[in-house]
């Protein structure tokens, strides 16, 4: 049942690349599911939560975002939490790879396990978060498409890397196969490709093993507007209503 | 709340218990808002005048591969390809929600030639849980094809017909379809536009988007038509696009509108459509006071 809330704004700061915005309400949403808020935009924006606590969450901006110019004590009206977020068990190794701008519904996942290994892929070395966000006890792996800092992307690229560089896809496939699951949060149209890295690294793929969370624009959050559909092996799933969270696999193959 | 008939020329007729209803496309088929909002008041009143459904088409259509909603300013462009899974799989889903709300259910029925409309009208005259047909209609529809497609709807089955007539044609279709028997027009879909998308890259040229144009700006335009053809047509007219208050629905109704469609706004706020319906019943309450306080 998707209900209707009262969040009231708390505060933001900077938290580059991003912005920290916190809310507090009676709900808050739990992993890979979301708010939609009204913000006095002409939609709803969704809101992921980067870190939750028991009556409230923090979001993670981009900047000139509308959150950013909220007053603190202002109330915000919510719906939510939506969506069928992450399912993991209790598990002893976790795999996290996101993009630069989707890692912060990730977040809350870094003690979900015993060990937890992050990969984060950015455009250049600016993009990469804060390393203040991610606990010591993670394994992270920093990937740059343009190789200025940490290991080569993207992921799917096997190709040989220039001179002194170093690809990503080799220490991703060892971590595929370490990991008892994957969770992804990247542009969806590099899911089909990322699925097929799983499929052949892995002998055979347990139900829920990797769960890739799916980012569009979502305008009314209820499965009501068919605008935020993707397709998937199994017909078009909507993301808001089916998703947010999705089987990997159900990608492979997807053109 | 006295019901209001939108197809009084029909033997079966189409009453409806408020003069406020979704629009095509905004809200689904009916069970997806009843978290958000109230389909009736405390007392047991009808605030929901009849559920229409989201575009259905006789087979089932996929979504559009291309960019889906760009947003400017206060105004959007949708496009989302009018997916769904065909009318029977509608039908077999939602028959069931919508015979326990009670409320008359108003099929959005798109089709691409005369015959499919034919085929779709047939069925639902069998389905007791349907109270009528919406017909839609391309952009850029010729006065023939749209009259085809309504005789194709009311010789295929027996429900009653409103049309929703394009935004770029209303003065040559809405009285031609009024005149051949249309029980009802919705005035307007909206207009196509096109606008450049945020994705554009350096070195690649402007990206654009088409898709039907939503928000505010619609609102002066639909006013302008309601205010040329309320009056002249001898049919009902529907009232939609860009109604945002209980005022902007009352000065339709007040031109002659006999019932209002709420559209995007509702993903913004999914407790505007009971507002304005709770606005409009305590209005007509005040009214009958006072003229019987006259008398």
């Amino acid at each position: 049942m998707v209900k209707q809330q009262q969040a009231t704004f708390n505060e933001v700061h900077p938290s580059p690349p991003f912005w920290s915005a916190r809310f507090s309400l009676p709900n808050p949403p739990t992993p890979g599911t979301f708010m939609l808020a009204d913000l006095g935009e002409p939609l709803r924006t969704v809101l992921f939560p980067a870190f939750i606590e028991d009556n409230a969450f923090i979001t993670l901006l981009p900047p000139r975002h509308p959150g950013t110019h909220l007053l603190p004590g202002s109330n915000v009206d919510m719906i939510g939490p939506v969506g069928k977020g992450f399912e993991i068990g209790s598990i002893d190794n976790l795999l996290l790879v996101a993009e630069d701008r989707y890692l912060p519904p990730l977040l809350p996942l870094l003690r979900a396990a015993t060990g937890v290994a992050l990969i984060v892929e950015a455009t250049t070395r600016a993009m990469l978060p804060q390393i203040a966000h991610i606990p010591p006890a993670v394994e992270l792996y920093m990937v740059t498409r343009d190789g200025s800092a940490g290991l080569l992307g993207p992921l799917e690229s096997e190709s040989p890397a220039p001179t002194g560089l170093e690809r990503a896809a080799p220490h991703f496939k060892a971590l595929i196969t370490w990991a008892e699951c994957i969770i992804l949060s990247c542009a969806p149209e590099r899911y089909p490709a990322l699925a097929a890295m799983v499929r052949k690294t892995r002998l055979s793929v347990p139900e829920n093993f990797a769960q890739a969370l799916v980012q569009v624009t979502m305008p009314c959050g209820i499965g009501a507007c068919e605008a935020c559909r993707v397709k998937t092996k199994r017909g078009e799933r909507r993301a808001c209503t089916d998703g947010p969270v999705f089987n990997l696999l159900d990608f492979d193959g997807v053109e | 709340m006295t019901w209001i008939e939108l197809a009084p020329r029909h033997k079966q007729g189409l009453p409806i218990p408020s003069p406020v209803m979704p629009a095509a496309g905004t809200f689904g088929y009916g069970p997806e808002y009843r978290d958000l909002m109230a389909y009736k008041a405390a007392d047991d009143a009808y605030l929901l005048g009849a559920i229409v459904t989201n575009p259905v088409s006789l087979k089932p259509r996929h979504a559009a591969n291309t960019r889906r909603i760009e947003v400017r300013n206060e105004q959007m462009l949708v496009h989302t390809g009018l997916p769904n899974p065909g009318l029977k799989a509608i039908l077999r889903e939602h028959r069931n929600f919508w015979q326990r709300q009670g409320i008359p259910v108003i099929i959005h029925l798109i089709a691409t030639n005369p015959y499919e409309v034919a085929k779709a009208s047939g069925k639902l005259s069998r389905d007791d849980s349907i109270a009528g047909i919406e017909l839609g209609l391309r952009s850029d529809i010729s006065l023939r094809e749209a009259l085809d497609m309504l005789y194709a709807a009311q010789d295929g089955g027996e429900k009653p017909v409103i049309v929703r007539v394009p935004f770029e044609n209303v003065d040559i279709l809405a009285p031609a379809l009024a005149e051949e028997g249309a029980d009802c027009l919705t005035l307007t879909a909206p207009p196509r536009g096109l606008l450049p998308t945020e994705d554009n890259d350096a070195g690649e040229g402007t990206l654009y988007m088409r898709g039907r144009l939503y928000g505010p700006a619609m609102f002066p335009l639909l006013l302008q038509h309601l205010s040329t053809w309320c009056r002249a047509l001898e049919i009902p007219v529907i009232a939609c696009g860009g109604i945002s208050s209980p005022a902007d629905a009352q000065a339709c109704l007040d031109l002659g509108a006999k019932a209002v469609q709420i559209d995007t706004q509702l993903w913004r706020d999914p407790g505007l459509l009971p507002r304005i319906a709770q606005a409009l019943i305590d209005r007509q309450q005040e009214e009958e006071e006072f003229s019987s306080f006259e008398t």
